[in-house]
């Protein structure tokens, strides 16, 4: 599948926003990933809500993909990689990590209530916050004196309206003047819809797409 | 005691009170001392009640032949309503005859009001009557020992089965009654109904089809008639009568004088919102009727509904704006005069509404028609005709709900548990499951046990557990609380409970209303003005506002539709305007100016037209179709129509419906002359093609959740409860989109799709609108603006959406709204 990404400049370093919702740092060769929820299935499952299981690997599948497109050196996820406490789903991240050979550092968000030495086990390194350069990288939004913030958290979407009463929601990159935020990249995961203001972008993206948003 | 010392027993009552039983009640009588089932037809107000009370009771007497002196404990008979503002009424009447004939029988109410306390105290001592609602009756199926429970259980009554019957709470009454059936071994099933029009087939399903209790089952019809007067209110100034709109607040005045002439009138409003506004602007404009108006809806605290049906009862009100919640049972005697604000939608509800009013014997029921904008007097014209005509629907019962049998199947695994080969014969003599095979029933026991149909390594998946023995059980304490608060098949969105800071509970509320305020915002409900302060762990905090204007919540509910009877009546109603020779009513009459200009601008259809017309407005281009069908036949034409013209490009539809036609609008124009030379409304492929144009909009999706929170795939969140559910919460359009990938032959999925217009549309109803139209000649007026007939629809913001543009396309068209600074 060809896809159709979107590349923008921060303090002349390149970003490029990929369809799946991921961001790729150009210079630093890191990808940025944000709200995975992994085992959000298994734990609705184990919970007795029969959501097809066959639906967790979607989340392996496009991991895998995002990997193979930009070869990053460098994996970081923004927080809520995992979506609750451990289970089964844990053993097929063990696996897929084995198979990667970026490094992987997790950012932890307020679904990360595993153990960060189970993290270790696997070679991840757990932190609360990363700073490189002028980029701080959190999992809620923040704003810091003369830091560019990267983030994720809120599952930002948009409503956008058109002619004939249309009106569609899809998700989105919400970048603000000193921030960015990474729609979810998790397969089972909602939105929350965000309304723009006038100096702020908004990324739509599709199956296939990332969209710069004209507004009004 | 013989038969007729027993009914002596009644007559004399009878007689102390001054009453005659009417033939009717002596028949039920004996049908039910002669140990058969039935289905007793009789309106509200008849005395049905004491039609199968009385001969429960003298059942008991022949049983007991020292009734007076010992009384045999446990519970005896059941009584189901369906609204839990009748166990009152319905305990006040089956208490005032045991005691005065001196039988010590007992009666015990269970609904979602009942407090924990009494539950544990009934689950003790079982009164003698229990009187419930159909979702509490499945909570005592979830509950250990139920059997022991309901052995000596003899009767069971389902009051207003007709409420009952259209709905899936009907399909839970046919479950738990095909359980009684084995667990009471001498139990008699009557059911209660109002006129509908398939009495028949409302017995067959409560009793079962080819069952034994229906072989041994009578009918039995009150046929008790009575005069109804219905009456139209025509505004004075018709010319300024708004064309669209279902408010009605401009002819608030003429419904004053109403009220002050008469006792005590109910206002029967079609939504929660309508009430209150209603009630606040009544208050507004008549600061006089303070004190002598009341409220009345399902999101009022049970105080105050009870308050206000008692003060009805009273005569201390000269008013009360209700909502369905007054629509059934409660015999209001002072009540003389209804009034229906905008359309009624049906004739049975509408003849249910007027029978409310007018108790006494001898008495008229009097009903007055407000319309909400004017081209609703042509409903109100037809009405007329069909209180004449005694027009009743149908209600359809469901069939194969497996969302409801996922629900009930897990009940039973709740309490003690069930095995599945002596479960399925039950299942399958229902009339709701009579088609349903081994292997559906297979699929349904894997879902609850494997949470699929196949098992999967790496998986969890915990629900039913199949013991040693084959005994199908919940084990886990988590799973079976979750479940009990999920029992019941009345889906609403999660509900938060309003209360003021200082304390004082109010009532609740829709999540979603109150989703969309911050603290600080205004809103109206429970008739006062309140400020919302914070929502905290399931609770609305507010405060006392004394501004003036504020947001109303909208309670979703679903939008009515006209029957196939009523829209027959309308359509006709409707070509007596463009005949010359034809009569036509007063209603139409005052229309006459909204006539005159829909024929200059377009045409008023003739019984042999069909009405197509365009035009283009600031919003893009309409088309409006006029099958005059009802609502749910035009959401599916809608879609279908709408599916069928992108097929000839790539477009995008917005579509809205109402019951006399729906509008397909878009931003490109459409050829007309090209889908009608395509043949658009061929019923060739109709099936397969209203299949995929359910794909493509999003109506199944919003059955699906429905379906997915009876099913119980979906929690709702615990109520009023501080554990976290959070982790467990989605919603039902991701499932619904996980399930498309990935597991699209699921049942309940496909259930969601088969809902969405099988059942709602009676069979091939849309198969003969589609002959009726092809019959037609098609009338395509280009118009240079909105018609009269198209307002109302044009202005419908409750849209579906059709499309079949890339999405990417679609965005690079559309524009995001900027915050206001």
């Amino acid at each position: 599948m060809t896809v159709i990404t979107q590349e923008i400049t921060i303090h002349s370093q390149t970003f490029v926003l990929h369809p799946n919702g991921a961001a790729y740092w150009k210079e630093k060769s890191i990808l940025l990933i944000a709200d995975v929820h992994l085992g959000k299935i298994t734990h609705f499952r184990k919970n007795g809500s029969a959501i097809p299981e066959s639906a967790m690997y979607q989340n392996f599948d496009q991991l895998n993909d995002a990997l193979q497109y930009f070869q990053p050196k460098t994996l970081c996820f923004l927080g809520d990689l995992f979506h609750s406490f451990i289970n089964k789903e844990w053993l097929l991240f063990s696996e897929w990590i084995r198979k990667t050979t970026s490094k992987i550092i997790l950012i932890a968000g307020n679904h990360d209530v595993i153990s960060p030495l189970k993290y270790e086990e696997l070679k991840i390194s757990v932190v609360y916050e990363w700073i490189i350069d002028f980029v701080l990288l959190t999992h809620h939004p923040e704003e810091r004196e003369d830091f560019f913030n990267i983030s994720g958290h809120i599952h930002p979407g948009i409503r956008l309206l058109g002619l004939g009463k249309q009106s569609l929601s899809v998700s989105c990159f919400f970048k603000r003047k000193h921030q960015l935020i990474l729609p979810a990249f998790g397969a089972f995961t909602g939105k929350y819809i965000l309304t723009p203001q006038e100096e702020e972008d908004v990324f739509a993206i599709t199956k296939d797409e990332v969209i710069k948003i004209s507004k009004k | 005691m013989n038969k007729k010392e027993l009914h002596n027993i009644a007559e004399e009552w009878f007689s102390n009170q001054s009453w005659k039983p009417f033939p009717f009640q002596k028949q039920t009588w004996n049908a039910f001392l002669q140990s058969k089932n039935g289905l007793l037809n009789a309106p509200t107000g008849s005395g049905k009640t004491y039609a199968l009370w009385i001969p429960i009771v003298l059942e008991y007497i022949k049983r007991n032949p020292d009734y007076g002196t010992k009384h045999k404990k446990g519970l005896k008979a059941i009584w189901i309503t369906p609204l839990r503002a009748l166990s009152i009424e319905i305990k006040q009447a089956t208490e005032r005859f045991v005691q005065e004939i001196g039988v010590p029988l007992t009666v015990g109410i269970r609904t979602g009001d009942t407090s924990q306390k009494e539950r544990a105290a009934q689950k003790r001592a079982m009164p003698d009557l229990l009187i419930t609602t159909p979702e509490s009756l499945q909570l005592l199926l979830a509950s250990k020992g139920y059997d022991k429970t309901f052995k000596e259980v003899n009767a069971i009554v389902i009051d207003e089965w007709h409420e009952l019957l259209g709905s899936k709470r009907g399909v839970q009454m046919e479950l738990a009654l095909s359980r009684l059936k084995t667990i009471s071994p001498s139990l008699r099933i009557w059911g209660i109904s109002a006129t509908i029009g398939n009495l028949e087939q409302a017995q067959d399903v409560l009793l079962g089809p080819d069952s034994k209790a229906l072989q041994n089952s009578v009918l039995i019809k009150a046929n008790i008639r009575k005069k109804i007067t219905v009456k139209s209110i025509i505004p004075k100034k018709m010319e300024t009568f708004p064309w669209r709109g279902h408010l009605g607040l401009h002819l608030l005045e003429e419904v004053i004088p109403i009220i002050k002439k008469s006792k005590t009138t109910l206002l029967f409003t079609n939504t929660r919102a309508q009430c209150e506004i209603w009630f606040q602007k009544l208050l507004e404009k008549h600061p006089e009727l303070a004190g002598e108006i009341a409220m009345h809806h399902g999101s009022i605290n049970k105080e105050t509904r009870l308050w206000v049906e008692q003060a009805i009862r009273n005569e201390s009100l000269k008013a009360v704006v209700c909502t369905s919640s007054l629509d059934l049972g409660v015999d209001f005697a002072p009540v003389e005069t209804i009034i229906q604000i905008g359309g009624p939608k049906g004739v049975a509800r509408f003849l249910q509404r007027a029978g409310r009013s007018g108790h006494q014997p001898g008495k008229k029921s009097v009903i007055h028609f407000l319309p909400t904008h004017a081209i609703e007097l042509i409903e109100a014209s037809a009405l007329q005709k069909a209180v004449q005509n005694k027009k009743v629907e149908d209600r359809i019962p469901y069939l194969n709900s497996f969302d409801v049998l996922v629900q009930y199947l897990t009940t039973l695994a709740v309490s003690g548990g069930f095995y599945p080969d002596e479960i399925f014969p039950e299942v399958k003599s229902t009339f709701c499951f009579q088609s349903i095979t081994q292997e559906q029933f297979r699929w349904i026991l894997n879902f609850l046990t494997l949470g699929s149909q196949s098992l999967q390594s790496y998986d969890e998946y915990k629900k039913v557990d199949i013991e040693a023995d084959g005994k199908f059980k919940v084990h886990s304490r988590a799973v079976a609380m979750r479940h009990r608060l999920q029992i019941g098949t009345i889906v609403s969105d999660a509900v938060l409970t309003v209360k003021y800071l200082k304390g004082g509970f109010l009532g609740s509320i829709e999540e979603w209303f109150i989703s969309k305020l911050k603290p600080g915002d205004v809103f109206t409900f429970a008739g006062r003005n309140l400020e919302l302060f914070r929502v905290k762990n399931m609770q609305v905090l507010v405060k006392k506002s004394k501004q003036k204007t504020s947001k109303i919540p909208s309670w979703m509910g679903g939008r009515m539709s006209f029957s196939s009877e009523m829209s027959t009546l309308l359509r006709e109603e409707l070509y007596r305007v463009s005949s010359t020779d034809a009569k036509i009513s007063k209603e139409l009459v005052s229309l006459s100016h909204i006539f005159n200009r829909q024929q200059r601008e377009s045409i008023v259809p003739g019984p042999n037209e069909f009405l197509i017309e365009t035009f283009k407005t600031r919003d893009g281009f309409h088309a409006i179709f006029y099958p005059f069908e009802g609502r749910f036949v035009h959401e599916a034409l809608g879609s279908l129509m709408a599916y069928r013209i992108s097929l000839l490009l790539p477009i995008t539809f917005s579509i809205a419906f109402n019951d006399y036609g729906f509008e397909l609008l878009s931003d490109q124009q459409v050829d007309m002359q090209q889908v009608l030379d395509n043949d658009l409304f061929t019923t060739q492929d109709l099936k397969s093609d209203l299949q995929k144009s359910l794909n493509a909009t999003e109506m199944a999706k919003r059955k699906f959740r429905d379906v997915a929170v009876i099913a119980g795939l979906v929690f709702t969140g615990y109520p009023d409860k501080l554990i976290k559910g959070k982790h467990l919460q989605s919603s039902s359009q991701l499932l619904f989109d996980v399930f498309k990938d990935y597991e699209p032959d699921n049942l309940l999925y496909q259930q969601a799709f088969i809902e969405t217009f099988e059942h709602q549309l009676e069979e091939g109803r849309l198969q003969l609108a589609m002959e009726r139209i092809v019959s037609q000649t098609i009338v395509w007026k280009e118009c240079k603006k909105p018609t009269p007939f198209s307002f109302p629809i044009i202005t419908d913001r409750l849209r579906e959406k059709l499309s079949s543009e890339k999405l990417a396309d679609r965005i690079k068209r559309m524009t995001a709204m900027l915050e206001k600074a």
